[in-house]
């Protein structure tokens, strides 16, 4: 479980052409401002996408599109071959699919590290609480906070913070993760543990989208790079190609800046 | 005055009952209501804030009236209520004293709970809602309990304000602890600055326990 | 329909906020006597004594009811009061060359049963005559000279009611005003007190079937019959004796004599019964013998 960062995870393998996530002619307006232009975009079952941009160019707004907390005015989203249901229980059902990691970790601050991973299992799926819990330290060991269970939230530290709210969503045993820049809100020495929990995932082959700043996530465990700008996708190319052989003006502006430093 | 301290007694004995049964469902009220004003269906987002702007704007005394003298035309009284615990009778006008109180304070506990809602991150909804959590689940298990610990001081205003609205219900045919007063104060002229003094720490004693158990309240959550 | 009367009613209840006025011809709006001052006021008290003062200073402030049809009350436009207390009252400030009618002179001060005494102490008011019983308590803190009047507490009921007198309502809930003397009577009588802040919330209690019967002064309770004919009946005898006096300053007991000169007068002259028929008559009352005076302390 660690990050080498020049040698690629060959994922190309498991990657099969089964569709999971589709979004069809997608568009969203805030006010008059147009934040997602006809956004088409497949990902495969198993596969790793990563998308990046520069701020305000809408990639958080597509990531959180999936799961509708943010509703789209027009155009279609597909997981697993269903349409996205409106409000409601429908909706409830289908977000219980999609785990979602935010960027602020959003753990609930009045519940206990366990309890955060059990509240889902036992409230949504049903689960016995015994057998909520034994699946929770396994979760919570796997991503090495299982000696935190019983603290609150507020007395870990970002990364133990982040690596739990990967376990909580892991928990629900989604078909699909979705990674709103989960490390923008880390100090650099934290970094490193969330992404060694997310490239483990990846090799674990979870459907997962990223959006996010780390190249060399991108670079190591992406099986494609997505590249938004101005609520439009400019550029969907496999890591290597896209780091080195940048299409677009501005897929070039983007990288130069950023790989600068 | 302390020939009369069963009298003193007894009309405390109707406050903190009146009390008790009135915070009891005003705060149940006040809770359907923020969940009303903070829900995702517009019609009672509009029923709730309605229900709050009116009540809440309308006078006490106002609304004691009105179950009083109006509501007995419209065919609402209370005339059934006839409960009689060891020498404390809870009849109409206990009855319409807490039908009334409970109504009013509930809006000042949905408004207090509705700032606690405000205080909770938005994340915290989003991270309930992500993992597939209806709307009720969402309120009852993540927004709800933290609204609370953060509404705690609110709350404690809104009921030590309502613990001091019951004197209201002394002008209401109801014998508590004001109207015990008032009817002693008549009785002994003499001793009316000693009647006042014992009453006034009645009233101070009372609300301090209720300021007490806010306190500790605030306390056992402060570490969450 | 019903909701029409529902919003009449409470917004009657709002304006007049106590009183009567809203149930209509109250009986006792009527002009009161026309009292002429008096003008032989030079040398009449002695100097120093609070008379003198009044009488020299031409002004006076005189604490009333204002919720007691009969008795004292006050509607919304009149300028001044109205009832029995009035009728005395303005006896008593005509004899110290002060005009009653004249409301620059007389401040008509409205007393509630809670205030009376602090109004007296603090010399807010200089005398009081709001259905003011003599009671030994109160003459602890304020001086009280009379009687003037002589009631006793009867029962008000439906008029279709079968309750007979105060003790068909033992352990029965029964209306009086909170505060009041009345409703310790009720107490004491076995019954189970409820205090309103008026009797025409009490009455209106009656009315609505919330409680049985209320209680108070047989005069207040005839007035009230009177205002709602057909619908309420006083029955029973007397079952308390109040004393009602004029209440004034402890520091300044020479009033005592001299409220009691005017009153004796009154009964004399025939101005007290002359102001009883006019005031209380209405109400159905048959005019009694005055009073006997207590001595002054």
């Amino acid at each position: 479980m660690t990050v080498t960062d020049d040698v690629p995870v060959d994922n190309t393998a498991r990657r099969s052409g089964d569709p999971l996530v589709e979004l069809v002619d997608v568009q969203k307006w805030y006010g008059g401002l147009h934040v997602l232009q006809d956004i088409n975009l497949t990902v495969g079952r198993g596969e790793v996408v990563v998308v990046i941009g520069p701020s305000g160019s809408g990639k958080s707004t597509l990531c959180r599109t999936i799961n509708r907390l943010e509703p789209i005015d027009s155009g279609q989203i597909l997981v697993d071959g269903a349409a996205l249901p409106q409000e409601g229980k429908a909706l409830a059902r289908h977000r219980a699919d999609v785990g979602m990691v935010f960027q602020s970790f959003n753990l609930f601050a009045h519940k206990t590290i366990l309890e955060n991973v059990t509240l889902g299992p036992i409230k949504v799926r049903k689960q016995s609480k015994a057998q909520a819990e034994d699946r929770a330290r396994d979760l919570l060991d796997r991503v090495g906070v299982a000696h935190q269970a019983d603290k609150y939230p507020a007395q870990l530290s970002g990364g133990q913070q982040q690596r739990v709210a990967i376990a909580r969503a892991l928990a629900m045993e989604p078909k699909v993760m979705l990674f709103d820049e989960p490390t923008s809100a880390l100090d650099p020495e934290m970094i490193k543990e969330v992404l060694d929990v997310m490239v483990d995932l990846a090799e674990r082959g979870m459907t997962m989208i990223v959006v996010t700043h780390e190249m060399g996530f991108a670079r190591t465990a992406a099986n494609r790079v997505v590249f938004m700008a101005d609520g439009r996708i400019l550029e969907t190319a496999d890591p290597h190609t896209f780091f080195t052989n940048p299409q677009s003006d501005r897929a070039k502006d983007f990288l130069g800046k950023i790989l600068k430093h | 005055m302390l020939d009369n301290l069963d009298e003193l007694f007894k009309g405390f004995g109707y406050t903190l009952f009146l009390f008790l049964v009135s915070a009891v469902a005003s705060l149940v009220l006040g809770t359907v209501l923020v969940a009303m004003r903070v829900g995702p269906i517009g019609v009672l987002r509009a029923v709730g804030a309605i229900y709050v702007s009116v009540v809440r704007n309308t006078p006490l005394v106002l609304i004691f009236i009105f179950f009083h003298f109006a509501a007995p035309i419209l065919g609402i009284n209370f005339r059934w209520v006839q409960v009689h615990v060891g020498g404390f009778d809870f009849t109409s006008a206990f009855a319409t004293a807490f039908v009334a109180l409970s109504l009013y304070t509930a809006c000042f506990v949905c408004e207090a709970l509705r700032s606690g809602v405000n205080a909770v991150p938005m994340g915290q909804a989003e991270a309930a809602r992500a993992i597939g959590l209806p709307f009720g689940g969402v309120m009852t298990q993540v927004v709800l309990p933290q609204a609370v610990r953060a509404s705690v001081p609110p709350l404690a205003s809104a009921l030590i304000a309502m613990l001091k609205n019951t004197s209201v219900a002394g002008v209401f045919f109801l014998a508590e602890a004001l109207a015990t007063m008032r009817g002693l104060t008549n009785d002994y002229s003499s001793e009316r600055i000693g009647i006042f003094a014992c009453f006034a720490v009645g009233y101070i004693l009372l609300v301090e326990i209720v300021s007490m158990i806010s306190l500790g309240f605030e306390r056992r959550w402060r570490i969450a | 329909m019903r909701w029409r009367k529902a919003f009449a009613a409470t917004a009657a209840t709002l304006v007049v906020a106590g009183s009567l006025a809203a149930c209509g011809d109250a009986g006792n709006d009527k002009e009161g006597r026309d009292v002429k001052a008096k003008s032989d006021c030079d040398g009449k008290f002695e100097d120093g004594s609070r008379m003198a003062e009044l009488a020299d200073a031409g002004k006076i402030n005189v604490g009333v009811k204002y919720d007691q049809p009969g008795l004292g009350f006050k509607g919304a436009t009149d300028d001044v009061p109205s009832g029995f207390d009035i009728e005395i009252a303005k006896l008593l400030v005509a004899d110290l060359c002060i005009d009653p009618a004249d409301t620059s002179k007389v401040n008509w001060e409205e007393t509630i049963s809670d205030n009376r005494e602090p109004f007296l102490e603090s010399g807010k008011v200089d005398i009081v005559l709001a259905s003011y019983s003599i009671t030994e308590d109160r003459q602890k803190v304020v001086g009280q000279a009379g009687p003037y009047m002589v009631t006793g507490q009867q029962v008000l009921v439906k008029a279709d009611s079968d309750i007979t007198g105060i003790d068909d309502l033992k352990g029965k809930e029964v209306c009086s005003v909170t505060g009041s003397t009345s409703l310790e009577n009720v107490k004491a009588k076995g019954a189970k007190g409820v205090g309103a802040d008026s009797y025409s919330e009490c009455a209106e209690k009656v009315l609505d079937g919330t409680y049985r019967a209320m209680s108070t002064d047989g005069t207040i309770l005839a007035g009230l019959a009177a205002q709602n004919e057909g619908q309420l009946k006083v029955v029973g005898d007397q079952f308390s004796e109040e004393n009602i006096g004029v209440g004034f300053s402890k520091d300044r007991p020479e009033m005592c004599e001299w409220i009691d000169g005017v009153l004796s007068k009154s009964f004399e002259d025939g101005s007290w019964a002359d102001a009883f028929e006019l005031t209380l008559g209405p109400s159905g009352v048959d005019t009694p013998e005055p009073p006997t005076l207590q001595p002054c302390k």
